[in-house]
């Protein structure tokens, strides 16, 4: 199933030829979840980042549902 | 450690050592404690009886990085209710240098009067007729000043709209390259300020009177520990330098909790254009600079310098709370724009968030449409003009909602929320409800608990607690003199047990964790008491109806919090 990811931080210059504006699309299978996919792009320390799926922030163990926007993010709060 | 009385209506000043009450108290702390002990609660804010009261913080002056916040207090214009507003720059720091503990201004000049206070290197007052400089922007009249005084002085600074005694005017504060873009925005100090016939106060930059250290042995290695914590935490060792705090675009989108075109949405079309990203991509392409130092002894390098195309200086620092207001709130998506509007606004001596959530609340009244830069632009400007509307948009955005007879109109006490929904963030709720400052994020910013997945934003479960704890964080650290970012490692085991090693190598005595949070509830206290008798009950800690009426896309909730849990968050 199709996914379209969205990288943020550090992230986009670890994916050669990625695109800010359209982000990564990518196929997966049915039941991967946000682990499975910081594997699948090779994040170093996952647990820097927040993922949000449609708009949601959602934990690692989460499976990842068809036809989502997903956005990683590096864990940030301010003023 | 002394007192500099000034009093407006006689033109005197008196130095005088910390009276023992207010002894060891510093920053928000000393401020609330004073406003609540010496300003009569139902006094008018822009009358004689008001007292504005500029205090560094405790560790303002030593050698302890991220320590030159500078607290202003006073009761507000805006609110009504105790007010305190901090700034960065190099104020707080100038201050404990020259072992000030608090400027204390009291009375109201004549009517058209108009003064400089001058604060010279050895600490002594003297008050200069300025009427020349009435109606001068903040930039001018900064250039001027450090000219005229010499470069090494900070400046506090009121624009037209502090003269107007607008209730949205701010005290601007100098930064490091002299520029008044650092600001003590929120609650109408610059009214206040203007009240009392003060335009500026331009201080010396080289006090050598710093407050002695107890035990600079311990306080020099715990301080090491200290910066050592912030350069290794992620958020101010990599984030903050990189993107500044305009990296929060992208996740409070992200959690569909980015209250936008005057919040109807929570999720900005657009938003990738004016993200923090976007910002430090554009700014590096025109040769400005992502990662500037903007006040003194910083080691996070938060501010940035905004530039235009042909590379000349616009603004600095372009924030995520003003990228909000002026963009999010308003529709519009361009940073040049954005950059524009908060260059305004620091030279006219407004807070962003009051004016941008002004200009959102006249877009949806249908004032201009959503987007309309040249025309957001032209309202702005008209408060420094000071015409009919203008001073309507710098009063903030109950008036202009009350101008235009439109009711949807996101503020508590009469002060705008933040860039955080209400309905997006449960959280954020109780602290815009129940702060006695009225909507204020650096207030508590529950912002933190959903970004590490600790609770969920969309439910009222956890969020009062949640709340309270950080309010009750939030009033010690504003005691300090340390900057909000630069609390972020207090978490850690490391940054927070260091952090105690200064405080105890400081004073010499011997904190535990404990009393951190103790220090908190004292000034919280001080602050409900003073709001109390000012006349505040627990009817004024809600939010305006809409929020709990109008389900935010995409989520499609309402405020989930409950009276009776909103009266529970503060009670101590």
């Amino acid at each position: 199933m199709k996914v379209r990811v969205k990288l943020f931080g550090p992230l986009p210059q670890t994916i050669p030829g990625y695109n800010s504006r359209n982000g990564l699309e990518i196929n997966i299978p049915d039941g991967v979840t946000i682990n499975d996919l910081f594997a699948r792009l090779e994040i170093q320390e996952p647990e820097g980042y927040m993922v949000a799926m449609n708009n949601m922030v959602i934990k690692p163990t989460d499976i990842i549902k068809k036809g989502s926007v997903l956005s990683i993010l590096p864990r940030i709060a301010g003023g | 450690m002394k007192f500099i009385r000034v009093n407006m209506s006689d033109k005197s000043s008196a130095v005088s050592e910390v009276p023992e009450q207010y002894l060891g108290l510093g920053g928000r702390g000393l401020t609330s404690t004073m406003i609540n002990a010496e300003v009569p609660p139902t006094c008018d804010p822009l009358g004689p009886d008001n007292k504005l009261i500029i205090a560094p913080g405790v560790l303002s002056g030593t050698t302890l990085v991220n320590t030159s916040r500078v607290s202003i207090g006073a009761k507000s214009p805006l609110t009504g209710t105790i007010k305190e507003s901090n700034a960065g720059g190099t104020t707080g720091a100038t201050l404990g240098h020259l072992g000030i503990t608090a400027i204390i201004i009291e009375g109201q000049a004549g009517d058209g009067e108009l003064f400089i206070l001058k604060i010279d290197g050895q600490g002594e007052a003297s008050l200069i007729p300025a009427n020349e400089y009435q109606g001068m922007r903040t930039y001018a009249l900064t250039e001027k000043l450090l000219e005229i005084y010499g470069q090494k002085n900070s400046v506090l600074i009121i624009g037209p709209a502090g003269e107007y005694q607008l209730a949205s005017a701010s005290i601007q504060a100098s930064d490091v390259d002299g520029r008044p873009c650092r600001a003590a925005g929120r609650g109408g100090l610059g009214a206040v300020m203007g009240s009392k016939g003060i335009k500026a106060i331009v201080i010396d930059r080289e006090g050598k009177d710093t407050d002695a250290v107890a035990d600079p042995e311990a306080f020099k290695a715990a301080a090491k520990d200290f910066a050592q914590a912030i350069k290794e935490h992620p958020m101010t060792g990599q984030m903050l330098p990189a993107l500044g705090t305009a990296g929060l675009v992208a996740p409070v989108n992200s959690m569909g909790a980015f209250p936008s075109l005057n919040a109807t949405n929570g999720v900005m079309t657009g938003w990738e254009k004016i993200s923090g990203e976007a910002l430090a991509e554009l700014i590096a392409k025109r040769g400005g600079n992502p990662s500037h130092l903007g006040c003194s002894q910083c080691i996070v390098r938060c501010s940035n310098e905004f530039v235009d195309a042909e590379g000349q200086f616009v603004t600095s620092s372009l924030e995520y709370e003003t990228i909000w207001s002026m963009g999010g709130m308003t529709g519009i998506d361009d940073l040049d724009t954005i950059a524009r509007l908060d260059r305004l606004c620091d030279d006219i001596g407004v807070d962003t968030m009051n004016i941008g959530v002004g200009v959102g609340v006249a877009m949806d009244a249908g004032k201009i449409n959503f987007g309309d830069g040249a025309g957001a632009i032209d309202m702005v400007d008209q408060i420094g003009q000071g015409t009919d509307f203008g001073k309507v948009l710098g009063n903030g955005p109950d008036a202009v909602g009350q101008l235009l007879n439109h009711k949807r109109i996101p503020t508590v006490k009469g002060q705008s929320i933040a860039a955080y929904d209400p309905r997006g963030m449960q959280g954020n709720a109780v602290t815009y409800a129940t702060s006695p400052m009225g909507a204020d994020h650096t207030a508590g910013n529950v912002l933190g608990e959903y970004v590490s997945g600790a609770l969920d934003p969309l439910k009222a479960d956890g969020q009062v607690e949640a709340s309270r704890n950080t309010q009750i964080a939030m009033a010690a650290v504003d005691c300090t003199g340390l900057c909000l970012l630069a609390s972020f490692p207090l978490t850690t085991p490391e940054g927070g047990g260091a952090f105690l090693k200064v405080m105890n190598a400081k004073f010499g005595i011997q904190l535990g964790p404990d009393d951190i949070p103790a220090m908190g509830i004292r000034v919280l206290k001080e602050e409900l008491d003073f709001n109390q008798k000012a006349g505040f009950t627990n009817k004024d800690d809600r939010l305006p109806e809409f929020f709990y009426n109008e389900p935010l896309p995409p989520h499609n909730k309402t405020v989930l919090i409950s009276d009776d849990d909103m009266d529970g968050a503060l009670k101590f």
